[in-house]
């Protein structure tokens, strides 16, 4: 009996002795799919990451769902998009079910917006423009600038959260960085022959992709941002876009095709199904892989 | 003896500082080393940083003109979160009103429920053209751990405008282990409806149920406590103290704690394009004085009510602004055991113990990103009635009510809706009662996001 008592005292002192930061991942509630990703980049085996949206969804309708609740649950750091995306949805699970750490302001709490140069800040917003948000467009992502960026911000978060494995974020980051680098000098190649061309877009989702590719865009599916595309505003596109080059219609995976295609259509102009971000198509698996074939499609397309 | 003891308690003390003995000549070695990759690595990292801060400055360089007049370049330095972020909560409060109005038309002059006596609030509307309840709404967050939320609900009752009261509480933001508090007057976490307001319906009125148990919502002065469980399907569990003043209790009076409630909950997804969740709650309230129908009927004693509540929605690939599916199901038991007395019908105080029950079952269709129809069925089960309360409002006189409800809404923007109902209903023996209702919720200003 005695021993039996020995032998739990020993075991007790040994669990408690344990490092349970050792064996404890990190968990990261990625917002979106393209932060998910880069979350993996750099904390490889170190981190658990949840991806609360999908490339299939439009993250401005998300439902703060009971899985949702549950991930945030158990989030260390929370790696979004900010600039009201999320403003749906996020703001409920931080407060439900949001750990001190991952609150508005706090170690865990990473907007990726907030680091950025932002396009299309307003003055001044009215509700009668649509769904616009003055803080500044918030589709950062589709600027491999902008990745570089988040990517550092991240390790730096990583270095704080886990410093046991600050060495293990370090090197993550720089295989990352090496690999990015090498990737946008790459593009810069590849984007080249994009320079000026003009497109038609379904949302104002794509303001930094074509900043980034020198592309202009003339006109948008949606009459006003979030307001879904009516026939009046169509015919109205349709006549703006006449005698213009326009070389594609692009749109988004979760966005609906019939607007898109009625005007193809009529204008002949091909539409153009870019992957926006991380699985938005089947061949865009990762972070460059997007930018490859958001190349590929539109190099592809006249 | 004591050796044993001597021998374990060195085991330990071996065992626990095992890591500090193990440190010999290779492990310093490897340490050194390790250190050295480290040092390396930051080095390489600088350098690649350096690289990069080129690449952005060429980059800014060329479109120097353009980004100049937008925004001080922010993108290089990583500092705290630097830039100016303007959302809803910059403005302090935040401040929010709904309005609403509906136009009515009943065929059936009768509006009472055949073996129930109803609450104000849970009452049917009025005909012709109205103003439905108008909502101010001020949040904001009190600091770094608070949120406050106060909601004044404007409304016409008899030809008065009445001022009420609706929400004013105080929760917490940033509490640890998923629990969430919340101090004040709120509609308590019961069923699903229950914690919602009426303009985030996907109806133009309450199902039966809600009408007839909770009085539209429960909504009292108290302290509820919630904790999200730490598993990997969702689970949530809460509950609360109330003075006990809000229908089904009624005029608390001293120290006691009039009502309580409690729930549980759990949830999760189905692949991506479902999710679900299922609870149970309970709501224990104690009835003194309790005036319904009109303040004809009046209750004192217990009133327990048990809810089961369900609901999934469903979009294709998960995506919700394109189309969805949503069914929503509540299940109510009430049990009371106290005495009845409809002042109404002359029946005198008179003992009841008894259950009372009903259900409601509505699904929803977004089929396009603005259009929405729905159908809704509600169904009462009045329970048995003492021989001295027949003929009164609680004799259901063999019927059971019910109502079935199809709507169509438009939903311009986030901020705009509006709504066709019709209702088609038999809420008392041979009082059929057809009903159209067109109705609008608009919003101003700061707009909440809403729950699951």
């Amino acid at each position: 009996m005695r021993k039996l008592l020995y032998l739990m005292a020993v075991m007790g002192v040994l669990v408690t002795a344990a490092p349970s930061s050792a064996f404890a991942k990190v968990n990261i509630f990625a917002c979106e799919p393209e932060w998910a990703a880069l979350a993996h980049e750099i904390g490889g085996d170190l981190v658990d990451v949840t991806s609360a949206t999908n490339a299939r969804q439009d993250v401005h309708h998300i439902r703060a769902k009971p899985s949702l609740l549950a991930a945030m649950r158990k989030a260390d750091i929370v790696l979004c998009t900010g600039a009201s995306l999320e403003i749906g949805w996020l703001p409920i699970l931080l407060k439900k079910a949001g750990s001190p750490d991952v609150q508005p302001e706090t170690m865990g709490w990473i907007m990726a917006s907030d680091y950025v140069e932002k396009l299309e800040v307003m003055q001044k917003a009215d509700r009668s423009m649509g769904h616009v948000h003055p803080e500044g467009n918030p589709h950062i992502q589709l600027d491999p600038a902008n990745i570089q960026i988040v990517a550092d911000v991240l390790a730096d978060r990583l270095f704080m959260v886990d410093r046991d494995n600050a060495q293990n974020y370090s090197r993550n980051l720089n295989v990352f960085t090496k690999k990015w680098l090498a990737a946008m000098a790459r593009w810069e190649g590849d984007k080249a022959v994009l320079r000026g061309e003009k497109v038609v877009v379904y949302h104002k989702s794509w303001a930094y992709l074509l900043k980034w590719l020198g592309m202009v865009d003339v006109a948008s599916l949606e009459p006003k941002p979030g307001i879904p595309p009516t026939a009046s505003h169509l015919e109205a596109v349709l006549v703006a876009i006449d005698g213009q080059d326009v070389r594609a219609i692009i749109m988004a995976p979760f966005e609906n095709e019939d607007a898109a295609k009625w005007l193809s259509d009529k204008s002949g102009i091909p539409v153009v199904q870019l992957p926006f971000t991380v699985g938005g198509n089947d061949n865009a698996d990762d972070l460059i892989s997007v930018f490859d074939e958001t190349l590929r499609l539109l190099k592809g397309a006249s | 003896m004591s050796n044993k003891l001597l021998l374990a308690a060195s085991v330990a003390a071996i065992i626990t500082a095992s890591p500090a003995f193990a440190a010999d000549d290779a492990d310093l070695n490897a340490l050194r080393n390790e250190i050295a990759a480290m040092k390396q690595a930051y080095e390489s990292k600088i350098e690649l940083l350096e690289s990069k801060v080129q690449t952005l400055e060429n980059r800014q360089d060329q479109t120097a003109g353009k980004v100049a007049a937008i925004q001080p370049s922010a993108g290089k330095a990583i500092p705290a979160t630097s830039q100016k972020r303007i959302n809803d909560n910059s403005f302090n409060p935040e401040v929010g009103v709904i309005l609403q109005g509906k136009y009515q038309n009943f065929s059936e002059g009768e509006s009472e429920i055949a073996g129930f006596a109803i609450g104000e609030e849970g009452e049917r509307g009025k005909e012709g053209l109205a103003l439905d309840e108008t909502e101010l709404n001020f949040s904001a967050n009190v600091d770094d751990k608070f949120r406050g939320s106060a909601t004044i609900a404007l409304h016409e009752h008899e030809g008065e405008t009445e001022v009420e009261v609706e929400e004013a509480y105080v929760e917490t933001t940033a509490l640890p282990y998923g629990l969430q508090a919340k101090a004040g007057r709120f509609f308590s976490e019961l069923g699903y409806l229950n914690s919602h307001h009426g303009h985030a319906d996907d109806f133009a009125d309450r199902p039966l149920t809600n009408r007839v148990f909770l009085d539209n919502n429960y909504g009292d002065d108290g302290i509820q406590i919630s904790a999200v469980l730490p598993t990997d399907m969702y689970s949530e569990i809460g509950g609360g103290i109330y003075r006990g003043d809000d229908f089904p209790g009624g005029e608390a009076s001293g120290n006691d704690i009039g009502a309580w409630t409690a729930y549980g909950r759990i949830g999760g997804d189905i692949g991506d394009q479902t999710s679900w969740r299922l609870g149970l709650s309970t709501l224990q309230a104690e009835g003194v004085e309790r005036a319904a129908a009109e303040d004809e009927v009046i209750f004192n004693g217990d009133s327990n009510l048990y809810i089961a509540d369900a609901r999934m929605v469903y979009a294709p690939t998960g995506n919700n602004a394109e189309q969805e599916l949503i069914f929503q199901g509540e299940y109510f038991l009430r049990d009371e055991d106290g005495a009845y007395d409809d002042t109404g019908a002359g029946t005198g105080s008179v003992a009841y113990d008894d259950s009372q029950s009903g259900w409601y079952a509505q699904s929803v269709y977004k089929f396009l990103p603005q259009w929405r129809a729905g159908a809704r069925y509600s169904q009462l089960y009045a329970g048995g009635v003492p021989a001295g309360l027949t003929g009164s409002a609680l004799d259901d006189e063999g019927h059971d009510p019910w109502s079935a409800s199809a709507m169509l809404d438009w939903t311009n923007s986030e901020f705009s809706r509006a709504r066709l109902q019709y209702n088609r209903e038999e809420l008392a023996a041979g009082h059929e009662d057809n009903q159209f209702i067109v109705q609008y919720v608009m919003s101003l200003g700061a707009h909440g996001a809403h729950a699951y």
